[in-house]
């Protein structure tokens, strides 16, 4: 923890379909203060991620999920949720079936 | 070393290069590249330097360009791809999106890349992309950067544009060889446009061909206007920029005054029912033709479970089956638009890849073929790209 920012490290993770919009990584860290601001990071650090995880809209893609530790962050009711060390933010690709 | 070859295959499971010497008769594989994207189009240009551009979708994650510099080895998306202009804005502070003032009504979504070519030859660093939904953009830096040709999307008709069975893309775009201000596009269940000005305005180039139903087609100016017209795939004359030809939904056609009419060309594909359909027509430098028609608009697979090229050696005036030598299978398949195409070495070699990952190769102007050995994934675009080693 960045003690002065307020900041939190949290682990991320984008499908390897999307490793080369997110500097050639799949998984790596983080850091803000809420849930929302890590997004917003996220975005920010890797723009072409926010093309590819987000429609014409801002909208989430139909086939995009994005995971807050075990919850999809589409079911809380606020994204300013206050990080804590470790927590994850896991980006998955909602394409069921065969 | 002289003239080299490779086979840009796109299909919707990655893309494979298949890499021969200028006699096309020992074909290496590289691939599978850029595995796990669907891949509609794909363009490799020599004009300064290699390089490859790849049009990849994948239903979780939208549609770009790709760009290699190094024949595939490694890739990078394209920041600043062809995108439509948001339509409002996502308030975080809110969690809502709300329209901006003035935004059009209906959003427009990029679903997939379908062509990709490249400018006029004066243009070195020019790239054109065909998308769906239905628009043109353009770079001028070799592909880094792109924008909207608006004023395809200008047209008084957009609104009543709508998808053909595959999607509403614009699949075709051809420049007159000696007018870059010329251009014609073409997409599905909508039809030809030409452009005069280099993309300002474009006009509606359809008379003579036949129509699909299209319901509120808007009156501009007093007149009714042409659109719901399915063309598949559309080709220039190598040889004189007023002929173009068309395998539409509803057969196969010509024009002789640069598309501003359309009539039949099918003497010898059969008249049951529809099946002049298909969607392919390729054309070679020498101006002979070449078709892969399918049972019907219903079927949409080869005529009787047999692979048939369709060859016309006098520009369409007859078609002829060069039956070449297939195996004797049972092969219900199909070859997508952008499935067929033909070198422009000396002799020609033509190429095609089918619906069950098959690809074929004849250096006999169709009469016998030969397989690239393997089976891949369902093929959308094969495209010969001549590099000088």
């Amino acid at each position: 923890m960045d003690a002065s920012s307020g900041n939190v490290s949290i682990k991320v993770c984008v499908p390897s379909l999307l490793r080369d919009c997110a500097g050639n990584q799949t998984h790596f860290s983080l850091e803000a203060c809420t849930l929302d601001e890590a997004i917003q990071v996220l975005l920010e650090t890797y723009p072409l991620l926010r093309f590819h995880l987000y429609d014409e809209a801002d909208r989430l893609r139909q086939h995009v999920l994005m995971y807050y530790n075990d919850q999809n962050i589409s079911w809380l009711e606020r994204l300013d949720v206050p990080l804590r060390p470790g927590d994850e933010l896991r980006v998955l690709q909602n394409v069921s079936g065969g | 070393m002289g003239t080299r070859i490779i086979l840009l295959v796109g299909t919707t499971k990655g893309a494979f290069f298949f890499h021969s010497d200028s006699g096309r008769r020992n074909w290496q594989m590289t691939g599978p590249h850029l595995g796990g994207w669907e891949l509609y189009s794909i363009l490799g240009d020599s004009r300064n330097g290699h390089r490859i551009f790849a049009g990849t979708h994948h239903k979780s994650g939208g549609a770009t360009i790709q760009i290699s510099d190094d024949l595939g080895q490694t890739w990078r998306p394209v920041e600043h791809g062809p995108r439509f202009p948001r339509a409002g804005d996502f308030d975080w502070e809110t969690g809502a999106w709300t329209r901006k003032d003035g935004a059009p009504e209906r959003e427009w979504v990029l679903n997939r890349i379908w062509q990709l070519i490249p400018g006029h030859p004066t243009q070195p660093g020019t790239f054109f992309a065909g998308t769906e939904e239905a628009a043109l953009f353009v770079s001028h830096d070799r592909g880094d950067t792109w924008e909207e040709v608006d004023g395809l999307t200008s047209h008084p008709t957009r609104p009543h544009w709508g998808p053909g069975a595959g999607g509403m893309g614009l699949h075709t775009i051809l420049i007159h060889p000696s007018n870059p201000q010329r251009m014609w596009v073409a997409m599905s269940a909508v039809g030809v446009f030409r452009t005069d000005d280099r993309g300002a305005t474009w006009q509606l180039r359809n008379a003579g061909m036949r129509k699909v139903p299209v319901e509120g087609v808007p009156n501009v100016d007093g007149a009714a206007q042409d659109i719901g017209h399915c063309a598949h795939k559309v080709a220039l004359d190598p040889d004189d920029p007023d002929v173009l030809y068309m395998q539409d939904h509803g057969g196969v056609r010509k024009s002789t005054n640069g598309a501003d009419s359309w009539f039949a060309i099918e003497e010898g594909l059969g008249q049951e029912g529809d099946e002049r359909f298909g969607f392919p027509i390729a054309v070679s430098r020498s101006g002979d033709l070449f078709l892969f028609p399918l049972r019907s608009s219903e079927h949409r697979v080869a005529r009787g479970g047999r692979m048939v090229v369709f060859r016309s050696t006098n520009r369409g005036e007859s078609w002829h089956p060069v039956k070449g030598d297939f195996p004797a299978t049972t092969n219900y398949v199909n070859v997508l638009r952008d499935g067929l195409a033909v070198d422009s070495l000396e002799p020609y070699g033509v190429y095609f890849g089918t619906s069950s990952g098959e690809l074929f190769y004849s250096l006999d102007r169709g009469d016998t073929w030969d397989a690239i050995p393997g089976r891949f994934p369902r093929i959308t675009c094969v495209k010969p790209w001549l590099v000088e080693a």
